[in-house]
């Protein structure tokens, strides 16, 4: 009896692990999982709230407005017809974000701007009045030299401070 | 107090933590300190604890001065403002300067804090005023123009021979192009001393890289790494050509109808064909078939009949090519 009900239990559990659209036996090994498609773009949006929720302008317009009301958070001349180094650029792109936003931790009011001119590697952010001049200075000195080493090229930083972050809606 | 807002924040954190992990790489990536309008770390100082606390930070926080277009004159020397290509800076630039898509019943955001702004390149070093002075500087390291080449003739008589190569410049750290060391060589062969052989020879040896309608000879190398190497191959090439155009090989003397470059009516088919005709419609008298050969070429329908032959043949076929032969041909045949 015990036997049966088992047997029929671990029939439902199968079934049901069926209709999910998984089929994996009982003891786990590796199987393909499926699931429904959900047919949404989420990149680089945020998504609608209650209204309480401050969002800066290049957070509030989703990305297929890159080009009408948007501009180009990097520039450079890899992605003309014809150039080569694109992927270079990309990488050490990500790179510096990631660093700066290691580096000036908490003070970043928006996203940074990388510009390059010949040889010459602008980054260009906003931040907060958080630190004191003097660590802002600091940071600012540490972070040109580290990068101008790593990436053997001239690197400048130009950064604006402010107040508070400027709000374009809540969404 | 603070401890209680600190176990708020840390409560908020775990909740993004444990949600969709898409979330936390994005607030990884992008700069975000959280979704509070809170100032920050900064004003550390509560009102409920001592004023001893409230009178350090005040000392320690300094507020931030009025912004440099406030003190701006009206006549200053922008120059000293923007003396080279710089990002927007909205405390140095005294415009009003709006930018960004406005919300429904608003106007674009203001310059200050505007990220947009600072995206775009922007030329305010570049002023009119500024040229002027970039130019009257320069000036002292330019010369004149020749002023005996003021015409494009003028030059292609001075300077036949025109070497064209491209300099790239990029956004990246490295000078290095491989394109860079292409060469092109124009030169106009009417500007070479060539003769009638040594031009058809000229042109059979170059084939493809002759322009007709500008008589102009371009050669192309790019065979060499680099730029110098193949400027002089380019200048080699042009001397080998021109003095082998002007040698005359043993096997020249093969050369049939079919290499001719320019149809010749002598001893061609149409010439045959033209003469036996008018020999059996018994246009000229009779008498020897030199004689009578003769006599007929020197007349003046053939020879109008060969010029519209050879234009048709050398020219390809328009409208008043194919009229002339047609009227050639009417006044031959007495039609």
């Amino acid at each position: 009896m015990a036997a049966a009900s088992l047997s029929t239990r671990s029939a439902m559990l199968l079934s049901a692990l069926a209709r999910s659209g998984s089929l994996c036996s009982p003891s786990g090994s590796r199987a393909l999982h499926v699931t429904a498609v959900c047919c949404k773009n989420h990149a680089a949006r945020v998504r609608v709230g209650k209204g309480d929720k401050p969002v800066t302008y290049d957070q509030a317009l989703p990305p297929h407005y890159i080009g009408h009301r948007k501009g180009w958070l990097s520039q450079h001349t890899s992605n003309l017809k014809g150039e080569g180094g694109a992927a270079e650029r990309t990488i050490e792109d990500v790179f510096i974000r990631r660093f700066m936003f290691g580096t000036f931790h908490g003070c970043l009011a928006n996203e940074i701007v990388i510009k390059r001119r010949g040889n010459l590697l602008t980054v260009c952010a906003l931040m907060l009045q958080r630190l004191p001049p003097m660590k802002f200075y600091f940071l600012i000195g540490y972070t040109e030299t580290l990068l101008s080493h790593l990436y053997k090229c001239p690197v400048k930083l130009e950064i604006q401070t402010l107040q508070h972050k400027t709000v374009y809606k809540y969404l | 107090m603070a401890s209680h807002t600190s176990k708020a924040f840390l409560s908020l954190g775990r909740i993004n933590v444990s949600g969709v992990g898409l979330q936390k790489s994005l607030s990884r990536a992008t700069y975000a300190t959280g979704v509070s309008t809170h100032t920050g770390g900064g004003n550390k100082g509560h009102p409920d604890r001592g004023g001893q606390r409230q009178g350090f930070i005040k000392k320690q926080r300094r507020t931030s001065g009025e912004p440099r277009t406030a003190k701006m004159a009206v006549d200053q020397d922008w120059m000293s403002v923007y003396p080279t290509a710089t990002p927007f800076r909205p405390s140095a630039v005294p415009l009003p300067v709006r930018m960004g898509y406005p919300m429904k019943g608003g106007v674009p955001p203001e310059k200050m804090g505007n990220l947009e702004l600072m995206k775009i390149p922007n030329f305010l070093h570049l002023t009119p005023v500024a040229i002027r002075k970039h130019c009257e500087a320069l000036k002292s390291f330019c010369t004149e123009w020749p002023s005996a080449l003021d015409t494009d003739a003028q030059c292609d008589e001075h300077f036949p021979v025109k070497v064209e190569s491209t300099d790239y410049l990029s956004a990246a750290p490295s000078l290095r192009n491989p394109s860079a060391r292409v060469v092109h060589l124009r030169v106009k062969l009417s500007s070479l001393n060539l003769d009638d052989h040594a031009r058809k020879k000229m042109l059979n040896l170059v084939g493809e890289r002759y322009c007709k309608d500008t008589d102009i000879l371009t050669i192309t190398a790019e065979r060499c790494p680099l730029r110098k190497q193949n400027h002089e191959y380019a200048m080699y090439l042009l001397t080998v050509l021109y003095h082998e155009s002007w040698k005359t090989e043993a096997w020249e003397a093969e050369k049939t109808v079919a290499d001719m470059e320019d149809y010749s009516w002598e001893e061609s088919p149409s010439q045959k064909n033209i003469l036996s005709m008018l020999i059996r419609m018994k246009v000229a008298g009779e008498g020897e078939e030199e004689e009578v050969r003769e006599q007929l070429l020197g007349r003046k329908e053939v020879q109008e009949y060969k010029n519209s032959v050879v234009r048709l043949r050398n020219e390809g076929e328009s409208e008043s090519t194919i009229l002339q032969y047609k009227e050639a041909v009417k006044k031959v045949l007495n039609l």
